[in-house]
Formats: C-alpha cells, structure tokens, sequence
C-alpha cells in the first residue's frame, strides 16, 4: 500500500469556503489513522488558517488562497497559503489573545492552531502574503 | 447553521444546528445583538449546543461579545449539552471562567 498521498486545492477568499477547506481537508486526513478528537483538531486548525487568510490577507476582499495537504507514512502537513497583505510582526500574530481587530475577533486562532497540531510554522512578507505551514502527526496507540 | 431563539423570562434561550464559523457567525451575531438591545430587561444567554457540530475561534468571538453585554446586566452564560469537541474548545478557549455548562435548559431556568 502507497504510504504517501496529496491534495491542493486553490480556492476564492470567500467566507463559504472556510467550510469546505476544513472539510476537504478532514475527508483527505482521514486516510490517516486519526481519533475523531484529532480529527476535529484538524478541522479546527484548518478553519483557523483559511479564516485568517480571507479576513486579514485580504479584508475579506477578492483573493486566491491555497490549501495542500499531504502525509508521508504517519505524519500530516497542511499547508494554507494567501497572497494578500501580510503580517508585520509574526511573533506578535501568534501571541494569544492579540487581534488586529479587537472588537470583533479573540485573537485565538494561532493559539488553537499551536494546541491542536504537533508544529506550526509561519513564512509571510508585507504586502506578497503569508504562508502557514502546519504539522500533525498520528501517535503511535502502541507506544 | 440553523438556530431559534427563546424567551423565557430574563433569559434567551438559543438553540443552535450545524458550524458557527466565519461565515455562519455575522447573522447569529446581529440577530443575538438586536434581540439584546430590544429586550433591556434579558440577563441571562443559554446557549443550547447540542447540535452545534463545529465552532471556532469566528464563533466564539460572537458569543464572548455578547458576554460583555450579559456581564454589564449582571447576567449569566450557560452553554447545554456541549459536546466533548466543543466543551474542549471552549475550555481552551477560557470559557469555563465566564460560563457555566449544564445538561438541560430546565435545569438552568431552575438556577436563574
């Protein structure tokens, strides 16, 4: 049996597909051996990532946004890629709490995507876009 | 994402069905906001989740705004029948701070 599979998915920066990127993203990890708690963490991450994508890349405004996943043997990596603005300080992005919209947003969303996957990595550049990259791995039942 | 709303003395009881997130979260937000503002004399927000299959931080945001609101009224949040995914995300997420979980919406008109 094949040990490795992908999927990319290029879709618009419109609020309905945030809904569809998590799910697709969950059907194709679910190739793996995952809990339905893991599952649900994937689900979450995914939502977390898109969702940043269409509201600060591009302020939910017209834009592209990338989504491939792939595994190789037990481990998952998700990447979600937009080409929007960019995020000035990605340490100060990733702080819990901090939102660049405080009225209407927790600032939780790296902080569920640092809690629910093993490695998230973040690559972005003011005004080309930002590249989020994260990492989950299925656990060993037997070890 | 399907909801209803329910009156019940000091208390709105709102019951939600499928996702809350980005997209589904502005209505149930302006809705929960105008029911808010129309009636001065609500307190209280029992949130009924049972079938609230997904949620992320998008609609939690909505929620957690309402609190301010149930806070400045000297109200409380309950959330019923939370599923463990959900109880999961909203114990991260610091809710157990702010909310109280119960299994029923009789048992919380029992307590407010």
């Amino acid at each position: 049996m094949k040990t490795a599979n992908w999927i990319k998915l290029e879709i618009p920066s419109d609020t309905r597909n945030v809904a569809f990127a998590r799910t697709a993203v969950a059907l194709f990890a679910s190739q793996l051996d995952w809990t339905l708690d893991e599952l649900e963490d994937i689900k979450v991450a995914v939502s977390e990532a898109v969702s940043n994508s269409v509201i600060h890349g591009y302020s939910l405004q017209e834009g592209v946004v990338i989504v491939e996943a792939r595994y190789e043997g037990p481990e998952l990596s998700i990447s979600i890629e937009d080409f929007g603005q960019g995020i000035a300080d990605i340490e100060q992005a990733q702080e819990v709490g901090f939102t660049s919209i405080p009225e209407e947003r927790m600032g939780l969303g790296f902080t569920f995507m640092h809690e629910y996957m093993d490695q998230v990595l973040v690559a972005s550049e003011v005004g080309k876009g930002t590249k989020v990259t994260m990492v989950k791995r299925v656990k060993d039942v037997e070890s | 994402m399907q909801y209803d709303f329910q009156l019940e003395g000091q208390a709105l009881i709102a019951t939600l069905r499928g996702e809350l997130d980005l997209h589904t979260s502005p209505e149930f937000k302006d809705t929960l906001t105008k029911l808010f503002e129309t009636h001065s004399t609500l307190k209280h927000l029992i949130m009924n989740v049972k079938g609230l299959t997904f949620i992320d931080s998008s609609g939690l945001g909505v929620i957690l705004g309402r609190y301010r609101v149930i806070q400045e009224r000297g109200g409380r949040l309950f959330f019923v029948q939370a599923n463990p995914q959900i109880k999961r995300i909203l114990q991260m997420s610091g809710f157990q701070k702010i909310s109280e979980f119960a299994n029923s919406t009789e048992d919380v008109l029992e307590r407010v």
